[in-house]
Parts: C-alpha cells; structure tokens; sequence
C-alpha cells in the first residue's frame, strides 16, 4: 500500500549518485528490476494479508466443531500457508539463484582484471595490465567491458560498493574477494566502503572512472587520466 | 453454601502464605526466589533498559535530522549506536520476555513455581548488575562503539585499544548467564513441573512456544558466548584467532556471531508468536485454528533458524553454492512464519473477534510484521542483498521485524495478563491514543528509510550529507521518531497508572480458558493453592468450577502439613504425578553470587587476573553452599500427596530435578564445545597462512594418560554409584574417578607444553581446547569432593542416590569431551 | 522423554545433514581439495552423494516415525511428529537443491 505510492515523486530532484535503483551497468540493472517486481509481489501479499483480516471482523463467526476445525485448517494452513507461500517461494528462489549465477565472475574474453585494497579511511586501486601503476581514491576502468575488481584489506574489513554499478563485496584481511563490474557508458560513478571501520567510516569514499576505449588505452599507456 | 468453601479456601491460603511469602522489608527484595517477585522486577528492569535504549535511538535521530549536524562526533556517535543495538537485543529485547516467562509459566502450567527458583534469583541479579555496568560505562564514556557485532580486527586490540571493547565482550558474556539460567528453568519446568492431566498434547500454547525458545537459547548462545571467549583471549593475551597473518580469521568471529545472531531474532519473535497464539483466539472468543500445524511451525521455525546464520554474511566472498544454501533456508523460513499468520488470521475467521487494547496491538503487529517479513524475503535474495546490505533497507527491515514483530506483541501481552500481574483491570484509556501515535510514529520513522537505503544511505554513518537526497526522508524520520517516543511513553504511562492505581478486577476478565486465569489476582506466591488435574487443552472452558476447587486444596497437595515449599514433579509425556519436589526457601546466595560473579567477569577488564581467579574460587565455594543447602538427613518413603496418592521426595528418585537442570546445561555446553570444534576445523580448511609452521607431537605419555583417565574416571564413579545403590562403601569409586580426572587434567595440560600460545591460530584453538578439557575435569572433580563430603555428612543413602547420578552425569561430559577434544589436538600430529 | 525425541530428531537430522553438506563444500572449494589431487567434477559428486544420503535417511525417519512400533502414545504428539518429519524431508530436498543447481567455487 504505502511502499508504492511514495517511489516516483522521490526519484525526481534528488542527485542519486549511489542510487542502486538508478543502474548504470548490467548487474545493478538485473538486481534493480529484481527490486522492482518484489516489490509489487510484495505490496500484492500485503493487500491480500490486510484484506482477509478486515474481513474477519465483517463475519458474525463461523461454526467451531471438529469439522469446520478441519474444513478451516485445510483452507488456511494447507492451502495458503502451505501451498501459497511455498509456491512463490520456489519461484522466488529460482530467479534470485538465476540471477545469483549471472552475476558471478566467470572467466571470459575481454575481462579486464583490476585490484583494490582497502584500509582505513582509504582506497588504492592497482591495475594488472599496467604494471606499476597505482591509484588513489579513484579506480579506472574501460565502459562496456566486464571487469573482475579484486578486492582485500590491509587493517579491517571494508567493503567495495558502487551501487550504481553492482551489488558490495567486502575487503577482508588475509583474503582476496573477485567482483564483476560493468559500466555501459564512460563516466564517474561514485563508491563507498558499505562496512562500518570505525570514527572515518563516513569519509570512506571513492571513484569509478569508466573510460571509453581509447582513453583506457591511453590510462594504460601511463598517460594522466 | 458459597461460604463453606470460601473458609476452606483461606485456611489454605493462611497455611501456605506463610511458607512460600519472601522475607519482611528490604531484606526479601534480596532473598526471594519468588517467581512472582522475580518477574516483576526483571519485568521492571527490561522495561527501563527499554528507555535507555530508546532514549539513544532519540540522540541518533537528532543526530540525523539535518545534514552535517555537528550534535554529536562519530566517537560519541559509534558508541551511541553501538549501544542502542546492544541495550535493545541484549539488555531489553530477550530480558523482557524471560521476564514475562518467568511471571507466568507457573501459574499457567498448574504449579507452585519454576524448577530453580535460586537459578532465577540469581539469573535475574546478574543481569540487574551487568546492565548497570553496561549503563556506567555509557555515562563514563567508555562504552563500546565497535557496533553490536563487534567484528575484529575492528574490534582487535591493534584497532579498539580502550577498555570499551572489554567492557562489551566480558559485560555481556556475563549477562547471558541470565539467559541460559533462565532457559534451563523454562525446560525443566515446561517438562516435569505441570498439572496432573496436562499431556505434551495439552501444553498451553504459549509454553509450547517457550520450550521451543528455551531449546534455542541454550543451542544459540554458546557459540557467541565462545567467540566472545577468544575474542577476549585474543585482546588479552595476543592469541592470534582472528589475525590473518598468523593463521587466524576475522570470518571466523562472523560465523560464530551470526551462529548465534540469527537464531536470536527468532528467539525474540517466537516468545512473541507464543504470546499472539495465547491472547488471539481470546479475542476471538474461539480455540486456535491448528494447534498441531502451529506447535509444529514454532518448533520448524527454531531449528531452520539454525541454518540461515550465512545470510548475513552474503557479502564476504563466500563461494555462490554456500550462499545458495542458505538462500534457500531463508525463504524457507518463510513457511512456517507464513502457516502461524494464515492460522491466526483463519482462527479470527472461525471466532467473532472483539477490538478491545490488546487486539488492537496484535493488529498493529499483523501490518508491520507482514511488512518486515516481506522486505525480509527480499534481502534472503542474494544478488538483491549485495545492494541492500549494510544500508537503511536493512536498518528499516529489522525494526519492522523487531518493533512489529516483537514490541507490539508484547505491549499486547502486557494489557492482556495486566490483572494477573497486578489485580486490577485497566481504567485508564490513554492506551488507544498511545498505540496511534505510535503507528503513525513507527511507520512515519521507518517506511521512507528503505527507500533512503536504496539511494545509497549506508547504516552507522555518523551523519548525512547534503546533496545525497536523502534529507528529506531523515528529517522526516526523526520528526515521525519523536511521536513514536511519545507514543511509547504514553505506553508507559498508561501501564503503570492502570497498575498502580486502577479499580480491582475481578478474576478471568476475558474469559480465557488457561490456568493462569484460574488464580486470585494477582496471583499470590504460591500460585496455585493446589495442584490442579485437567483434561483438556482449556479446562476452565470445560470446568469453570476449577478456580475454587483449587483454592479449597481439592488437587494434588492441597494438604500443606510438612511445612515446607513443595510442589508436584509429573512425567514428560503423559503427566502422571512423579515425585514431590521440596524447593527452596528465600536465600541470599544467588545474589551474593552474582556479586562475587560480577567481580569475576569485570577483572579481566583491568587485567586483575588474580581477583579474576578469586573471585572464580568464591563462586565455586557460593556454589558449594548453595547445592549443601537441599537434601535430607534421613529416608522419608513415600509421602502423601493428596487425592490418595503417595509419593517419593525427590530426594529419593535415580534421577532428581538437579539431574535434568545438569542435562540441559550440559546440551549448551556440547553446544559451546561443537563450536570450538568447528572453529578448529574452519580454521584449518579457510584461513589463510595454514598449515601452521609447527604441529603438536603427540608423544605416547599424553594420549595413554588420556585413555586412562578417562577409563578410569567414568568407571570409578558408576562404581561408586552402584555401591551406594546397594549399601556398600562407595569411597574407592569415588578415589579411582579422581585419579582418573587428575589423569585426564595432566593429558590436557601436556599440550600447554608442547604449543606457544601465540605463536599460530592454531596453538591458540590447542590452548583452547586443552584449557576446556582441564577446566571440566576440575569442575567433575570438585563435584566429586562435595559428593564426598555429603556421604559423610549422610545426605545420601541407597534410597537417596540421586546426587551420585548428577556427579556422574559431569564425570562422563568431562571424560567424553576430553577424549574428543585431545583427540582432535593430536590427530594432526598423528597423521604427519 | 522420547516424545520429545520424536519432535526433534528428524529436524535436528536436517541441520547436522545440512551443516555438513555446506562444511563439505568449503573442502571441495579449499586449497585441500585440489592439494589431494581432487577435480572440482569429483567434489560435485561428493556433494551430490551427500544429498541423496540426507534425503535417504530423512525418508526412514518419515516412515519410521508413522509405524505403529516407534509412534507416539498421544495422538496430539503423534501428528506434529509426522508433520515434522515432512517438513525435515521438504528441508532437506530443498535447502540442498544448490548442490544440483548452482556453479560449484564461484
């Protein structure tokens, strides 16, 4: 009921650079559509759940001997606490795995591999592909590529958000986490570090500079971004 | 004709006053074990830590009101917040309803009070003082600020140097003996101390719910209570658990937490479910529609709760199979929760619903629930949980949950036994303007917060930014936060001017048909003036005449001529009466206890190591005295329990209530040791830095003292306990299982020998382990110098033997969970 | 005492099954794994045989519990125990479907 009346009026004026609901890149856009359906799955149940309850109190009450106990049990519990829920459970489940596998870092061709370290209240970026090079604050990528960012920590867990891009993975001391980004188009997209690291966490910030291609070729070359 | 019966009702009533009534003045605040006066002061603590934390919650949302509000640093801010999840999980949220619980069970389950009423004394004092010294260190400015989950190497001593990270660890540890003391009391209760008649398939419904609660927290606690343990060894002592350099896992801390995280939020919401299945059908004037799909969809519920911990953890890189499984055990969860609220709703449908107060409640707990339940769907969706985590979704998701789903029902519950707790019915009606407010002021705070989480507000930033768009949806949630407060204190308000100055009520005003209903209000010390049979799950709908025919002591020991608090034990299954169980009387040991506890727990914050160890000796001693103060001198035989039945004492029966509390006990504590284990094994298989430079050779002299340790001890002391069965001298048993426990305390000690306590994780978890198998052979040891002592004094016959089969009980733990503990230290070195 | 038996054991069944299937998986996903001369195909089988031997075991103690021989004495406790040996059985089948469904290390 509520939920959905208040959507649209907020998406407008506002600057949204870490909206997830504003995608950017092929997995934030999966996730956000995701959102959206739940959503609207969401507020129907709602609508159900409320419905059937306004109407008990209409009803002057049913009978209450072992039959209608078993008429009424066979309703609500078998029917829709059972079968209902479970039924769109399963389909939930399916697609949130679906969805789950589409995101994963297979290795491909045109992946580009880049690293992130995280540390209190900082972030420094380190490419493969250039050997040397390292950045901070803000990590280049080429647009309308997938990249693998490997991400881990040099003090406490932090964690590597760009919501418009993709979903966070954390940076975890002693290991070393692969997320799948893509942006579609060239631009800056703003990251933060989504896991509390103590007084600096607010602070915690970064960029995402996505180039087209022959700007990445040149980052690469060494050349100032 | 209604007088007869009113005379033989108070001659009861003056015979069993002055037995089970606590001590005169100030002196029975600290000495009653009364259930009754427990309740209502843990009732009364639970409520004020409720203040406090809602008092915190106000400062976050004046902090958060308008962008860059410069009220409040993030060093005052982390602990403000970390305080506020901490005060309302830990010191308000479980407190509350043990409390409710520990009021109610026994007058709704037909008996005089819980199975251990010093355990709920002294489970009770424990927690008064580790809240205050949690409320302390707050005013003090050393509170803890790493967050409520306090994940190293945050919460390390290289990055929270302070005591307040100590304070957290060791503070709330303590706490939680309140919890499991209060849980092992609920079990045993709900399993032997009930009405005569009162089959497993006519429990009250809502102490269904409390068993299945009271199995979780003994199965959910130990895990945490373990991770706090090391975490603590760790900061104190340099033991590397959680420092990847040196084998350690910060993912390890993760998994113990959230082993005990995520069954905590379903041991916060069944108690509530318990209590909606208890009041709705009342309301509906109606019995609950599927009472079996409903007991089994709580006890589904618990142990499903079990299997979803990882989904808090979907973001650290755990391998997508992992995450799927846990995935599924989230939605699936979903089942259960989803068969109890078709069956309510089904039961207002089968009854003719009334919308007095507490009704109104449960209807705000049906739409704020349903809504934190279904955004609660949403992050078990894995790739949707890699957007929602660690933002306001979350921060919305789980107050609804919490609020709705905890609060609300509870706010019902407390209008609803209202006359039970204090005898009067409610007059005052602020609570229908107060429960408004509060609607409106909950959804007003946290509808739009979902919405901020989306748009990228992440949870425990110190303050907003201007420019974000969120401000308006903040300003709007602190304006809206601020009703709800007033709404809560209105709650308040309204609740303690019913209860302290309201008209009387008369008894059962809303005709339910459970026992608890069927005691003068508010129900007097002894419950219940006798023990009642019933037949059914609502006797008094079947039999309205059994509040008097209790009164006139027409039920199991309505005859109290031995002076002494006793009460009816029956069987689990089919309720037979069993034995006459003595209990004890008001005692200042449970609170000299907590204190001396309390100086155990809080040393180590200062490193007093040597007042720590102290301290650990007056417990043991408290404890001694404690244990000393039951039991008989001489062989009673069967007594007269009323309605021309004899039974024993329980002194004289193989296995005594001391017996089944030790069970339980020992369940959280093979909880505690699995966990330890599988800290073991998950170092090993995923932190980095393994195998460790140098493994433990395991010799022959260790492991053959082990063996014959624990041969002997577990043989020695069934011999003990068959000679005192038949008469006979029970001393060299008892010699050859302390030899034996000595044996097994020097097979352990001899990893101490062969590790470096900090040189690798996996000397740490050695010293773990071994520390473990050594601390129990000490506590089976000196159970059996007491056993010892009390042989000599002649408290134990062949008739009363039951305290030989308690010893045994801690004897064979003792020598099982060394045999697999050592067994797992040395297995490496064997395999090598 | 053994009603209370009969209410957890396939439940309790479920979670040693289910925590043991995802322990598993973290060995298969381990440096051990491959270290033991293992293929990732042999470690999905691995998984696979674990499932079927949670399902085989759950389906015992769903029939187990409806023979006449181990059934509860009251009728209330007898029902609740077959309804959850049903939902141990549902558990375990759909909890586990990811060792069929999924990619394995990823």
């Amino acid at each position: 009921m509520v939920i959905g009346g208040t959507t649209p009026p907020m998406l407008a004026g506002c600057e949204n650079r870490l909206s997830a609901v504003q995608p950017a890149g092929p997995a934030a856009d999966i996730i956000a559509t995701l959102w959206w359906v739940m959503l609207g799955g969401a507020a129907a149940i709602l609508l159900l759940v409320l419905v059937l309850l306004a109407l008990a109190f209409r009803r002057g009450g049913g009978p209450s001997d072992a039959a209608a106990d078993s008429r009424g049990e066979a309703v609500w519990i078998k029917g829709l606490g059972l079968g209902f829920t479970m039924a769109v459970l399963a389909a939930l489940s399916a697609w949130g795995l679906w969805i789950g596998e589409r995101l994963l870092p297979r290795p491909g061709p045109g992946v580009v591999a880049v690293e992130a370290q995280g540390r209190q209240w900082a972030w420094r970026f380190s490419y493969p592909d250039a050997p040397g090079r390292v950045t901070e604050g803000a990590l280049h990528i080429p647009a309308g590529r997938p990249v693998d960012v490997r991400i881990t920590s040099a003090d406490v867990i932090h964690s590597f958000w760009v919501p418009r891009l993709a979903g966070k993975l954390d940076a975890i001391p002693g290991h070393v986490n692969t997320l799948r980004i893509e942006a579609w188009r060239p631009g800056e997209y703003a990251g933060v570090s989504a896991e509390f690291s103590g007084p600096g966490y607010r602070r915690h910030h970064f960029t995402v500079v996505a180039h087209d291609a022959a700007a990445w070729n040149a980052f690469l070359a060494g050349g100032t971004p | 004709m209604t007088d007869k019966p009113r005379l033989t009702a108070l001659r009861l009533h003056k015979a069993l006053y002055p037995i089970w009534r606590n001590d005169p003045g100030w002196k029975g605040v600290l000495t009653t074990v009364n259930n009754n006066t427990i309740g209502t002061m843990f009732i009364l603590g639970a409520a004020g830590m409720f203040l406090a934390g809602g008092i915190l919650a106000m400062l976050i949302r004046a902090q958060l009101a308008s962008p860059r509000s410069a009220f409040m640093g993030p060093e005052v801010y982390n602990q403000i917040f970390t305080m506020h999840g901490t005060i309302m999980m830990f010191l308000f949220a479980i407190p509350f309803f043990e409390a409710l619980t520990v009021f109610l069970l026994p007058a709704m389950l037909g008996t005089r009070d819980l199975a251990f009423p010093r355990l709920g004394a002294y489970g009770f004092w424990c927690y008064m003082i580790g809240a205050t010294i949690m409320i302390v260190a707050l005013l003090a400015g050393v509170a803890p600020d790493g967050g409520w989950f306090m994940y190293p190497p945050l919460s390390s001593s290289a990055h929270s140097p302070g005591i307040n990270t100590d304070i957290w660890l060791l503070g709330i540890s303590f706490i939680e003996i309140s919890a499991i003391g209060a849980a092992v009391e609920v079990v045993v209760t709900v399993l032997r101390y009930r009405a005569v008649g009162m089959t497993l398939d006519r429990l009250p419904i809502f102490a269904w719910y409390m068993l299945v609660v009271a199995v979780m927290i003994l199965t959910a606690f130990p895990p945490m209570i373990l991770g706090s343990l090391i975490l603590e060894l760790e900061r104190a002592f340099d033991m590397p658990f959680f420092q990847a350099e040196h084998g350690g896992d910060s993912l390890l801390w993760q998994h113990l937490f959230w082993l005990f995280g995520h069954p905590e939020v379903y041991i916060i919401f069944l108690p509530a479910a318990g209590v909606i299945s208890a009041i709705l059908p009342v309301m509906a004037r109606t019995t609950l529609l599927g009472y079996g799909w409903v007991v089994a969809a709580a006890i589904s519920l618990a142990v499903l709760s079990f299997g979803l911990w990882v989904h808090h953890m979907f973001t650290t890189g755990i391998p997508h199979m992992g995450l799927a499984f846990f995935s599924a055990v989230s939605t699936l969860v979903a089942v259960p929760t989803g068969v109890q609220i078709f069956a309510w709703i089904g039961t207002l449908w089968k009854g003719r619903p009334r919308m007095h107060l507490p009704m109104l409640w449960i209807m705000g707990f049906f739409v704020t629930f349903v809504m934190g339940g279904l955004t609660g769907v949403m992050v078990a969706m894995v790739p949707f949980d890699w957007q929602a985590h660690d933002t306001y979704f979350v921060v919305a998701h789980l107050h609804y949950v919490l609020i709705g789903g905890y609060v609300f029902p509870m706010i019902a519950g407390i209008y609803y036994w209202l006359p039970v707790l204090t005898g009067r019915k409610r007059f005052f009606r602020m609570g229908e303007v107060a429960f408004w407010l509060v609607m409106a002021g909950f959804h007003g705070t946290f509808l739009l917060l979902h919405w901020a989480g989306l748009l990228g507000m992440r949870r425990r930033v110190d303050s907003i930014e201007a420019g974000s768009g969120w401000e308006g949806i903040n300003l709007l949630a602190s304006v809206s936060g601020f009703v709800l407060a007033i709404g809560f204190g209105l709650v308040v308000l309204d609740v303690a001017a019913n209860a302290l100055v309201a008209v009387r009520g008369r008894r059962n005003p809303w005709n339910a048909g459970t026992l608890e209903w069927a005691t003068p209000i508010p129900s007097p010390a002894y419950n219940v003036a006798s023990i009642p049979v019933v037949d059914s799950r609502y006797p008094l709908h079947d039999n309205p005449g059994l509040p008097v025919q209790i009164a006139r002591g027409e039920g199991f020991l309505g005859h109290p001529t031995r002076n002494r608090r006793e009460t009816l034990a029956v069987s689990v299954s089919g309720a037979r009466p069993d034995f006459i169980a003595v209990m004890p009387r008001n005692s200042i040991v449970p609170f000299a206890m907590a204190v001396v506890t309390s100086v155990m727990f809080m040393a180590p914050v200062w490193k007093g190591w040597w007042l720590m160890f102290a301290s650990a000796g007056g417990v043991a001693m408290l404890a001694m005295v404690w244990a000393w103060a039951g039991g008989s001198r001489h062989d009673e035989g069967l007594l007269d329990a009323g309605r021309g039945v004899t039974l024993p004492p329980h002194t004289e029966i193989s296995h005594p209530p001391g017996w089944w509390g030790s069970l339980f006990l020992l369940l959280a504590d093979a909880v505690l040791f699995g966990s330890l284990l599988f800290g073991y094994a998950f170092l090993w298989t995923v932190a980095p830095n393994w195998p460790p430079p140098a493994i433990l050779e395991p010799g022959t002299g260790g492991p053959a003292l082990a063996a014959g340790g624990a041969v002997l001890a577990c043989g020695g002391i069934r011999g003990a306990d068959q000679a005192i069965r038949r008469g006979r001298a029970p001393w060299p048993g008892l010699v050859a299982s302390l030899a034996g426990l000595a044996a097994l305390g020097g097979a352990a000690w001899t990893v101490f020998g062969g590790t470096t306590h900090d040189a690798h994780a996996y000397d740490a978890t050695l010293w773990v382990i071994a520390g473990y198998a050594v601390f129990h052979a000490g506590v089976a040891g000196l159970m059996a110098l007491f056993l010892m002592a009390r042989i000599r004094a002649g408290f134990i016959s062949a008739r009363r033997c039951g305290d030989a089969r308690v010893v045994r009980l801690w004897i064979d733990y003792a020598a099982l969970t060394a045999a697999l503990g050592l067994g797992a230290a040395w297995l490496p070195g064997w395999l090598a | 005492m053994t009603d209370i038996l009969r209410l957890s054991l396939p439940l309790s069944v479920w979670i040693a099954a289910f925590s043991a299937v995802y322990g598993l998986e973290g060995i298969v996903c381990s440096d051990h794994w491959a270290a033991a001369g293992l293929s990732l195909g042999q470690g999905r089988a691995a998984l696979l045989v674990a499932w079927a031997a949670a399902i085989a075991v759950q389906v015992v103690l769903l029939a187990g519990l409806r023979m006449p021989r181990f059934a509860s004495s009251l009728p209330g406790v007898q029902r609740i125990a077959a309804i959850l040996a049903a939902v141990a059985l549902v558990a375990t089948v759909w909890s586990l479907l990811p060792v069929a469904a999924t990619s394995l290390c990823l």
